[in-house]
């Protein structure tokens, strides 16, 4: 957990693995490619021929004097012209077509990994990681192989065609200018590494600024109440002050680097005047040749200036690549065997023919477990529900009443011993089975975005409007959104966020009831209600367990009272098991606990 | 003139910078159009015999007596050239830089402030994500204004000039011709950069419905196994991500034409240029050096007529950027001609007939409410939600203003007594409490920096949440907040108690502030709390009647009055609201335990 900070780029080491899986990706857009690149090659042709063309003006038509090749000229280029404009046209298409799909590509493996990926997964990811695997990196790898891909394969064709022409043209200047090529790349690649740190750099300070402007506006209350707007301003201060520096530098640093390269094309440039110059004025070679060699100096830094900045940024995309293969490739460290895949289906597939009824008996047999690198929570801990047996579970954080919750949710799996459902070992049905069977709700109930009526559906995706209708009144849920103004249809919104914690908890309730699973999970809420939405909550949390198997995480004194087994919990073991009254006879550790509870009243 | 005041008012003593820089920039782009001279000059004077484009101190210089000197002094000549614009070019940038980023620094800062002093009434009403995106985008919008776009503007229309006048120099007519499809192309990138603008919109709202759907899957993933919806989860994803990828690709779709068709305009206007300076070079107006000249001049119009289209399309943004950031600036701060007086604050509390409402509201939230509290009381408020119990702690510390009525602190109307030094004697415990990015000793320790580690940890035990901290991974250096980890609501509740025991309050107010812990950490909190506080009056917010029971007096609130006032056995008898919530709650607590009544 603790402090997430993107990983830096420094020092990345190319990977065959890392980009053979990702060329994998691209194998089914093989024509796209193939087009980009002939696509780009012949821009490169053309590009290259450009100064001919004006070379074959120059020499021919000014230098004879002869204006009847003027048509001629003009074909040619009108030529390069429909061929540039078209050849444009059809790289930007591919290469739009090949980055969106490739991104689908990703986004939609990494969603499906998600998934299947077991909630062990989620508890030691966090979200903030998984959103910008999903995103950002998916982005990036997507734009350098296809965008990328293109300029790299542009820059590599002009650089070689320009070379070859000069060569064919006139092997002595060729030489000459392309004595500056090494310097040149070599200054391209160490102003491109370090811009793009630079611009790093400010994109972090960037989002700290952010945070502070998120963190002073939300907190505005608490600031006013505890007086710490200058202390805040100060902190606030520092993070600006970073930021105008790092900016100043990077602009200036960003400022140095076209300048840098136009100096060093200017040598060039002058090498060409020089020595071109006295073999035009010993006509050795033509004007136009030297026209030819000026225009190609000039439409040289561009191809170098964006390798440069390719191949810094592969360098980015190669983490990028890392970072969402790491996720793509996870392991689900809870799976079904195979036979039990071939007899229930998978989970995209199920063979629901095949599923037989759960009756609800759960028992846990010597069942041991640790957390991914913790301590013991549970060790040979048993126990033996019968169908339709409600369970309270009930002790201090971190006495594993959630592990046990997780376990029956098959969430986690036990490290030793086995839990039975109906007499037989858990992992012999499917985790789609099993969830199929199942009813969670949670303390703090989520919603997704949308109507009331597609949140109760969650449970069932194929129940009648009628059904969801009907769950909602059996929790006493369709007072209040009958009082919405539309219904059923009201927008929750992002996370639920129109509705009030109470009402959250109910239409969650709702949810839970349609659903009619036959083993009911419940992690009760804490958190303060007014008296009415207590009480339509309590009838609510009745009237969903009634007739189940069901285990509940509890809070409230009402539920704990009314079930018909009572486990207080300790480090792992029950210490006290029982109905209410027989607990209280007992005057052990339940009883200590409900009476200091509740010494206060009465 | 309200325009031009509003766009300059940040940059106050740096638009001497801005001013050096545009000088520079003149100049450099006055440079650049000598460039082409230099080829006109080596081919035209040098080469063969006809008049030299280059200006006559250029000449001078370069003059000598055998070709090969001439050329070798023009080499070296454009060279040094260079090198004095990359300088020139430095320098420009530099001074630049410190403008934009100055003056966007004194932006961020003002924002910053003004909305650390708006009032509460602000705040509660204002959207974060738009407060958000005010402080951010619109500042980025106007800092690369200032900083890249309008300089840039500038550049081009001082380079378009100077190509100009460079190429009427040389042939007039062949001037006119290169400049025949320059409209055209100026106006195509101006109209395609404002229509494509509603796409790239419609791109990014797929986007965000896209990130919504995912996030949304992430943090609920519990549910979605819970309910075995996965693969319906799948199915919703992927329409959004396809919707997203459509989008985007008709964007670039769009893109591909305009570019293909903005290429082909540009080089028509190349080879009209050419062809006319063909032919006039052939009839002998023009020299073959000036040909090649005006091909690079008319580069220098066309490139950046492209872009100008495109930048200037993009002006609106930055006065709508404007607007809304003074939005916030012109909001009056609510420290403004505020109170100076810092009278001594020992805890003595008297509503006088106070009434509140909000000025567009129709119903009064506080009506004629009066009480006493004394020195070192405990009174606790009780009431429905929206019974008016947070507007009276807000009244309290003057986040809102009553309109009728006094409230009296040791006797004196508060609203005589500065906000702050109010604030900073009365101490509250808000049932979200916020923390700040920083570690949790750190919040701990913000209202008293220099306490030492042993008061830290004291607080954190007393507040019962010492436990909690050093279970973390990193102890009381974990980070908490934004970029840290999620603190669960009770224990947040619980550090927001730590840190209020490390400064000394005369009053203090629980608002709800121990409602996610439970029952018996509550009632330990509390007991621990009585003996640390023995002096200090005491305002308990609750919803808990156990809680409330406890105090000295307890007020019970219903839609704005004070409906009963007294004491627990007083109120019990009187067999009102407070009454009924006490049976209602101990019913709940108790349920079917009737027989174990003698228990408790």
């Amino acid at each position: 957990m603790a402090y997430f900070e993107e990983e830096s780029y420094t020092d990345i080491k190319f990977n065959w693995q890392t980009w053979k899986q990702i060329f994998a990706y691209l194998k089914p857009l093989k024509k796209y490619l193939f087009i980009g690149f002939f696509s780009v090659l012949m821009l490169a042709a053309v590009d290259v021929a450009y100064p001919l063309i004006n070379r074959y003006a120059i020499d021919r038509i000014i230098g004879e004097n002869d204006l009847s090749l003027l048509p001629r000229f003009i074909i040619m280029y009108l030529i390069y012209v429909i061929v540039l404009a078209s050849m444009v046209f059809t790289f930007i298409r591919v290469a739009g077509h090949i980055q969106n799909q490739l991104a689908y590509t990703i986004r939609k493996k990494a969603f499906e990994k998600l998934q299947a990926l077991p909630f062990s997964y989620y508890d030691r990811t966090p979200i903030g990681w998984i959103m910008a695997r999903m995103t950002s990196d998916s982005r990036n790898l997507s734009d350098i192989l296809s965008w990328g891909l293109i300029d790299l394969s542009w820059g590599f064709l002009m650089m070689i065609g320009i070379t070859v022409a000069m060569f064919v043209i006139n092997v002595k200047l060729a030489l000459i200018t392309l004595s500056v090529l090494p310097v040149l790349i070599y200054v391209s690649i160490f102003f491109r590494k370090r811009i793009l740190k630079a611009y790093r750099e400010i994109r972090k300070q960037n989002s700290k600024i952010t945070g502070a402007f998120n963190e002073g506006i939300t907190g505005a209350k608490t600031t006013k109440t505890l007086v710490l707007e200058d202390s805040n301003f100060q902190d606030f201060d520092r993070l600006t002050s970073n930021m105008r520096r790092h900016s100043i530098r990077a602009a200036v640093f960003a400022g140095l680097y076209f300048p840098t390269i136009l100096f060093i094309a200017s040598i060039a440039t002058g090498l060409v005047f020089y020595y071109g110059g006295i073999d035009v004025s010993n006509t050795v070679i033509s004007i136009g040749v030297l026209y030819v060699f000026i225009s190609y100096v000039g439409q040289f830094f561009e191809p170098v200036m964006q390798l440069a900045n390719i191949l810094a940024r592969f360098q980015q995309a190669q983490a990028s690549a890392e970072r969402v293969l790491s996720l793509i490739n996870q392991e689900p460290d809870i799976k079904d065997r195979p036979e039990v895949l071939a007899q229930y289906g998978t989970m995209t597939a199920p063979k629901k023919e095949n599923w037989e009824p759960l009756y609800g008996d759960v028992s846990f047999k010597q069942v041991g477990f640790k957390y991914h690198k913790g301590e013991q929570v549970l060790k040979t801990f048993s126990l033996d529900i019968k169908r339709g047996e409600s369970v309270a579970l009930v002790g201090h954080t971190g006495a594993g009443k959630s592990t046990i919750v997780n376990l029956i949710c098959r969430f986690y799996e036990p490290t030793e011993g086995e839990i039975l459902l109906d007499g037989r070992p858990m992992n012999d049905r499917s985790i789609g089975w099993l969830h199929d069977k199942l009813g969670y709700v949670l303390q703090s109930p989520h919603l997704f975005s949308g109507t009331i009526m597609e949140n109760i559906r969650y449970g069932r995706l194929d129940a009648t409007d009628e059904e969801v209708i009907a769950s909602a009144k059996m929790v006493e849920a369709d007072r209040f959104i009958e009082s919405f103004e539309a219904g059923y249809k009201t927008e929750v919104g992002e996370g639920g966020s129109r509705l009030s914690v109470g009402q959250k908890q109910l239409i969650s309730f709702a949810r839970a009831l349609l659903a009619d699973p036959k083993i009911l999970i419940l992690d009760e809420a804490t958190s303060s209600v007014d008296t009415q939405t207590e009480k339509s909550i309590q009838h609510a949390i009745e009237t969903v367990m009634a007739g189940r198997t069901s285990f509940v995480i509890a809070h409230r004194l009402s539920t704990i009272v009314n079930a018909d087994r009572i486990l207080v919990l300790q480090h792992g073991e029950i210490i006290e098991s029982g109905n209410h009254e027989s607990l209280i006879a007992a005057k052990g550790h339940y009883y200590k606990l409900y009476t200091n509870q509740f010494q206060d009243l009465a | 003139m309200k325009r031009l005041k509003q766009f300059t008012k940040w940059m106050k003593g740096f638009l001497r910078l801005y001013f050096m820089a545009v000088v520079i920039l003149i100049a450099l782009q006055y440079f650049r159009t000598l460039t082409p001279l230099f080829v006109q000059h080596i081919i035209d004077a040098v080469l063969s015999d006809q008049p030299s484009a280059l200006p006559g101190f250029i000449q001078d210089i370069v003059a000598a007596d055998s070709i090969q000197r001439q050329l070798l002094l023009v080499a070296i000549f454009s060279v040094a050239f260079t090198l004095l614009r990359v300088i020139l070019f430095f320098g420009h940038r530099f001074l630049l830089a410190h403008f934009a980023e100055n003056t966007a620094y004194r932006l961020r800062n003002a924002l910053y402030q003004r909305l650390q002093d708006l009032s509460f009434t602000y705040h509660s009403r204002a959207e974060t994500g738009d407060l958000i995106q005010r402080t951010t985008t619109d500042v980025e919008t106007y800092r690369v204004f200032i900083g890249d776009q309008l300089i840039e503007v500038l550049r081009m229309i001082f380079l378009i000039t100077f190509a100009v006048i460079q190429m009427s120099r040389m042939e007039s007519t062949l001037t006119i011709i290169s400049m025949a499809v320059a409209p055209i192309i100026f106006f195509s990138a101006f109209i395609y950069f404002t229509f494509v603008k509603r796409v790239f919109k419609r791109v990014e709202e797929a986007e965000g419905t896209m990130t919504t759907t995912l996030q949304e899957n992430v943090t609920g993933i519990r549910v979605v196994k819970a309910f075995a919806n996965e693969t319906f989860e799948i199915d919703k994803f992927d329409n959004t991500s396809k919707t997203f990828r459509d989008e985007n690709q008709r964007l670039i779709n769009l893109m591909a034409y305009y570019w293909s068709l903005s290429d082909f305009l540009i080089f028509i206007q190349f080879c009209l240029t050419a062809s006319f300076g063909i032919y006039f070079t052939v009839q002998g107006r023009m020299g073959p050096g000036e040909y090649i000249a005006f091909l690079a001049y008319v580069g220098m119009i066309v490139w950046p007529l492209r872009q100008m289209g495109r930048i200037i399309g993009d002006f609106g943004k930055t006065t709508v950027a404007l607007d809304r950031i003074d939005e916030i600036i012109n909001q009056q701060s609510e420290h403004e001609d505020d109170a100076q007086d810092t009278p001594p604050i020992t805890g003595h509390i008297e509503f006088d007939k106070v009434t509140f409402q909000f000025d567009d509201d129709d119903k009064p939230l506080l009506k004629n409410v009066s009480f006493t509290i004394d020195r070192g009381e405990t009174v606790a408020i009780v009431g429905k939600t929206g019974s008016g119990k947070s507007t009276l702690i807000n009244l309290l510390i003057r986040l809102l203003e009553n309109q009728e009525g006094r409230i009296l602190f040791d006797g004196q109307d508060i609203k005589t007594i500065n906000k702050r030094h109010l604030r900073k004697h009365v101490g509250i415990i808000l049932q979200e409490p916020f923390l700040y990015s920083k570690t949790v000793y750190e919040n701990i320790g913000i209202m008293n920096k220099r306490a030492d580690k042993d008061k830290v940890f004291n607080a954190a035990s007393i507040a019962r949440v010492h436990e909690d901290i050093i279970n973390f991974e990193a102890g009381y250096e974990t980070m908490v907040g934004e970029r840290g980890v999620t603190l669960s609501g009770g224990q947040k509740q619980r550090v927001a108690i730590a840190r209020m025991l490390l400064d000394d309050k005369p009053v203090l107010v629980f608002d709800d502030s121990l409602s996610a812990v439970d029952t018996e950490t509550d009632i330990q909190i509390r007991r621990a709390l009585n003996s640390y506080w023995k002096n200090t009056t005491v305002i308990l917010i609750t919803h808990r009647i156990i809680t409330a029971k406890e105090a000295d007096k307890i007020i019970v609130l219903d839609e704005g009055e004070i409906i009963e006032y007294g004491t627990h056995a007083s109120l019990l008898e009187q067999n009102g609201m407070y009454a009924e919530l006490w049976d209602i709650q101990s019913s709940l607590l108790r349920s079917t335990v009737a027989p174990e009544k003698e228990v408790g």
